[in-house]
């Protein structure tokens, strides 16, 4: 191939997977338009349930205080409890990425196929990186507004105090983990291209064991203070890119000495550092993943196999 | 009669079938327990936390946090189990049309579809609280002159987390496709109002209003009562006796359950107007 | 195609065809079975490997109008998904524009598309318009093209009006119409047409054939495989036609020559009620096949006789009023594509 033509090949694959993002983007874009029954049931019901895991800060914080008289002794435990509720507010805001990782991309391609469309989607020239893209671009939007609306809901309703010196760090903190975590889900659709309802059920089992072990609803240092297996899940935990992700954001909203200083797994630098790494062996394995696996599902015949 | 246990039977097979034979009997055991478990440990380590900042222990607040989170596997299981047979039957496998236009009564197949479900959660919920007490040191204690309340409370508790399953089954039947929303957002409306995790006296008077007037506060408050009765930190409800709480229980069930019926006959009778039965939503 | 992209990879430029297959053989494991194994015997599910297509053996040339014949479970569908890239070979070999369907699948989809009747591919939420481009972006089409294409298909397959309507919307023929659109809009040069017009209404049916013919037969270097069970459709449509039953080519031209097999057989069409022994006809003397169909509704058995001359006919009759059954209608007619296909196999298509 001459070096022209390499270089319309590129372009012209750069044209076509851009266009196929948008495509798949768009049914979802679209879709939250035309069914805006999604704000309450993705948006504004998911909030009780965080708000939920707030009240129980609340009251164990109310029933320690009704038993401190020691002034520094109440402050201490009122900023514990801000903290505390913070910590729960922010992983409510990327329970949302995670659900949407789980349900809306890698499960989507099992989804897909029960619904028809995988058979028209592998036969067609985009790369399948392209199509997973566009769905997570299509349902970012509404994954979004759930997040905004937690976060907003910790300032306005629950009286959360933030205290953010590095806004910059945050944000790159958080972008890269939302990397990470998409190459996650892509890394997980290409197995879902394989599996039938057992990848539903996988999903399904990613929700409270993941939440638990990467700590969304407290601070993942926390699992290091059970003897024997706790520093084990919080290891295990922060394989999941919420979990270091949530660990950073924490440090950077809260102030790193919250809590003591005592409850955070690593520094944000190293936290940073690892979630890098992750993202681009998330991507570069989906990548991967993604070929061998369709392969594997073609030679089995499960492409276009319905209702596994 | 025979008609309603048959349709019973085959919709409750059927639901066993689908939540159950995706994998290997163990395999499934394993699932059915990690989840729930799980679920229960995030509690136990936002306790932990707690504790270990402020140096504080408070047993009766975790003991009072742990059994209502137990319980609570029934309320996500059964309300899920139920509204997702509109959905599951309508999006995914597409059969609610040949099963609507049977000769069968709906409430009893999704009755029966939501069987395997109450059953699968009542083992979880025996395997969280075993665990609490074998490993946790959750204190519990049941004396046998309480059983038949707590065994009424029990009935009243899955009947109405039934009828509140069939009205969100109604509503369902005119929404998109909202499957995790709602298992998500349903429960987490009770997980708030009810006294599960928290007492009710941490919410804000309108907030206590709520959560009286919701069978399922009742339910909790009962059987927290019998099983673990060193933990009234809840006041509440003090004023009231065991018995007056089951008669509130029945009485506010028997209100939702009629509101549950009117809901999901508008639903359907909306959704079939509006050519929605069987449509399919996906995005 | 709006930006096609260089085809590379492995190729057979020597090959004019525009679909080759060679000893292509596709075996389908037995489904793993959880739980419920009754018998030992029974292997995994009670079910062995089962062999959907058997050493196949064709050539489509570019430019032709190419059906496959062959009843439910024949392996018509199996074929598809493996030029289509879907599926991979267990052994054997499939080319399609010259590209190797297991080694080579990305020149191969860019040059492609696959409509299946009673497909149920889109959202919902969308409208028609909409589905029908979002597909073509992943084809990458550009927009405007896309737009103009689909607007054009439109009006041809007479779904103008149901444009701005949601797919969900749609009846079983307007959904087929909008399918067939779906296939067309990217405008590839070889495009599979599985069962196209399962279910439709006549004039559905009508319509989607007329623009088939004409899209191949008008334009040049476009290639339509069709598999159908219907006879009458691939007779009239296919320029060339092979019949497979079971996995195996049985026989493979155009419907002249396929017809002209039987040319010096005898065909005769019997209504007679029900029978209970129809197995008897098969050793007469003369007769060379015969299918058998009841009509429940009717309780009238329909029999059809390929006979190398009419010697046999006497005998059939006398046999059939031995079983106490009447004769309806006796008729000599001209050979159908389906009767070459029972001269083979010894059955219908339906």
């Amino acid at each position: 191939m001459t070096e022209v033509a390499r270089r319309n090949d590129l372009r012209a694959r750069i044209a076509l997977n851009l266009r196929a993002m948008v495509g798949r983007a768009y049914p979802r874009v679209i879709g939250a338009n035309r069914e805006p029954s999604w704000i309450i049931f993705e948006a504004f019901l998911p909030l009780l349930g965080i708000a939920a895991y707030v009240f129980i800060y609340q009251a164990l914080g109310e029933r320690a205080l009704a038993n401190a008289t020691d002034p520094a002794k109440v402050a201490e435990i009122q900023a514990n409890t801000n903290a505390l509720i913070a910590s729960v507010v922010l992983g409510g805001t990327m329970v949302a990425f995670w659900l949407n990782v789980l349900w809306s991309m890698a499960s989507q391609l099992y989804w897909e196929k029960e619904i028809g469309n995988l058979q028209l989607y592998m036969m067609a020239p985009m790369s399948r990186m392209a199509l997973l893209g566009g769905m997570a671009l299509g349902g970012m939007f509404m994954t979004s507004v759930r997040a905004v609306s937690t976060l907003a809901a910790g300032v306005l309703v629950f009286g959360v105090v933030y205290r953010i010196v590095d806004p910059l760090t945050l944000l790159a903190v958080f972008f890269v983990t939302l990397i990470a975590l998409y190459g996650m889900g892509m890394m997980f659709a290409s197995l879902y291209l394989l599996w039938g309802r057992e990848a539903w059920h996988l999903s399904a089992l990613m929700e409270e064991p993941i939440f638990f072990a990467s700590g969304f609803y407290f601070p993942i240092g926390g699992l290091t203070r059970v003897p024997v297996w706790g520093s084990a899940v919080a290891i295990a935990g922060s394989f999941i890119p919420a979990g270091l992700g949530l660990d950073a954001m924490r440090q950077l909203a809260l102030g790193p000495t919250a809590f003591g200083g005592q409850m955070w797994l690593f520094s944000v630098d190293v936290e940073l550092a690892i979630l890098l790494v992750l993202a681009v062996v998330f991507l570069v394995l989906a990548r991967y993943a993604l070929a061998y696996l369709e392969v594997l599902a073609k030679r089995e015949g499960k492409l276009t196999s319905r209702h596994q | 009669m025979s008609t309603y246990w048959r349709t019973f039977k085959v919709a409750a097979w059927l639901g066993w079938e689908m939540d159950s034979n995706w994998t290997e009997p163990w395999l499934f055991v394993l699932y059915s327990i990690l989840k729930p478990v799980a679920g229960a440990f995030i509690l136990v380590l936002m306790y932990v936390v707690f504790a270990t900042i402020g140096n504080t222990e408070d047993p009766s607040m975790f003991a009072y946090m742990y059994v209502g989170n137990a319980f609570f596997i029934f309320v996500a299981s059964t309300l899920f189990g139920t509204f997702q047979v509109i959905q599951s039957d309508r999006e995914w496998y597409q059969t609610i049309r040949y099963v609507y236009i049977s000769p069968i009564s709906y409430y009893v197949y999704i009755l029966g579809r939501a069987a395997s479900k109450v059953a699968v959660a009542t083992f979880a919920v025996v395997v969280t609280l075993a665990f609490g007490i074998a490993f946790l040191g959750v204190e519990m204690g049941l004396s046998l002159a309480d059983v038949p309340v707590l065994v009424a409370a029990f009935v009243l508790g899955i009947a109405v987390l039934l009828a509140i399953g069939i009205c969100l089954g109604g509503i369902s039947f005119l929404t998109a496709k909202h499957v995790h929303g709602l298992a998500e957002g349903i429960p987490g409306l009770f997980y708030v109002f009810c006294g599960v995790l928290f007492p009710l006296s941490a919410l804000p008077e309108w907030g206590r209003s709520v959560g009286q007037a919701i069978p399922l506060t009742y339910w909790f408050d009962l059987t927290r009562r019998i099983l673990v009765p060193g933990t009234s930190i809840d006041r509440t409800l003090n004023a009231y006796d065991d018995l007056t709480i089951l008669l509130l229980l029945f009485a506010s069930s028997l209100v939702f359950f009629a509101l549950s019926v009117i809901i999901f006959r508008i639903g359907e009778y909306v959704a079939r107007k509006a050519g929605k039965i069987d449509m399919t939503t996906s995005y | 195609m709006g930006d096609r992209i260089p085809a590379g990879g492995t190729t057979r430029c020597d090959m004019p065809f525009a679909v080759e297959t060679r000893d292509l053989t596709r075996i389908f494991a037995g489904k793993k079975r959880i739980r419920r194994k009754r018998h030992a015997s029974e292997g995994e599910d009670g079910s062995g490997p089962v062999t959907a297509l058997d050493h196949v053996a064709m050539e489509i040339h570019d430019g032709e109008l190419f059906g496959l014949l062959g009843p439910n479970g024949a392996g018509k569908t199996t074929l598809i998904k493996i030029l289509a890239t879907l599926l991979l070979p267990t052994s054997g070999e499939a080319y399609v524009a010259g590209h190797d369907v297991a080694k080579d699948p990305f020149p191969i989809r860019q040059q492609i598309n696959m409509v299946c009747g009673g497909e149920t591919s889109g959202y919902g939420l969308l409208t028609t318009r909409e589905n029908i481009w979002m597909f073509s972006q992943f084809y990458g089409v550009p927009s405007k093209v896309s737009k103009a294409r689909i607007d054009e298909l439109m009006h041809v397959f007479g779904l103008w009006d149901k444009r701005d309507t949601k797919v969900r919307m749609l009846s079983t023929g307007q959904r087929q119409k909008m399918n067939m659109i779906r296939g067309f809009v990217t405008d590839p040069s070889i495009l599979f047409l599985d069962e196209p017009t399962l279910g439709l209404d006549v004039n559905a049916a009508r319509v989607i054939r007329d623009y088939v013919m004409n899209w191949v037969r008008k334009r040049t270097g476009k290639t339509v495989l069709l598999t159908t069970h219907y006879m009458m459709e691939a007779d009239e449509m296919c320029d060339r036609i092979a019949i497979i039953d079971r996995g195996k080519i049985l026989a493979c031209d155009t419907p002249a020559n396929l017809k002209r097999m039987i040319r010096h057989d005898t065909t005769f069409r019997l209504e007679v009620d029900t029978l209970h022994d129809v197995t008897s006809f098969g050793s007469i003397r003369g007769v060379k096949n015969f299918s058998h169909r009841e009509d429940i509704a009717t309780n009238r058995a329909h029999l059809t006789f390929i006979l190398e001359d009419e010697s046999p006919v006497a005998e059939i009759l006398s046999r059939i009023t031995t079983q106490a059954s009447k004769v309806h209608s006796l008729q000599k007619s001209e050979p159908t594509l389906e009767d070459v296909f029972i001269s083979m196999v010894g059955r219908g298509l339906e």
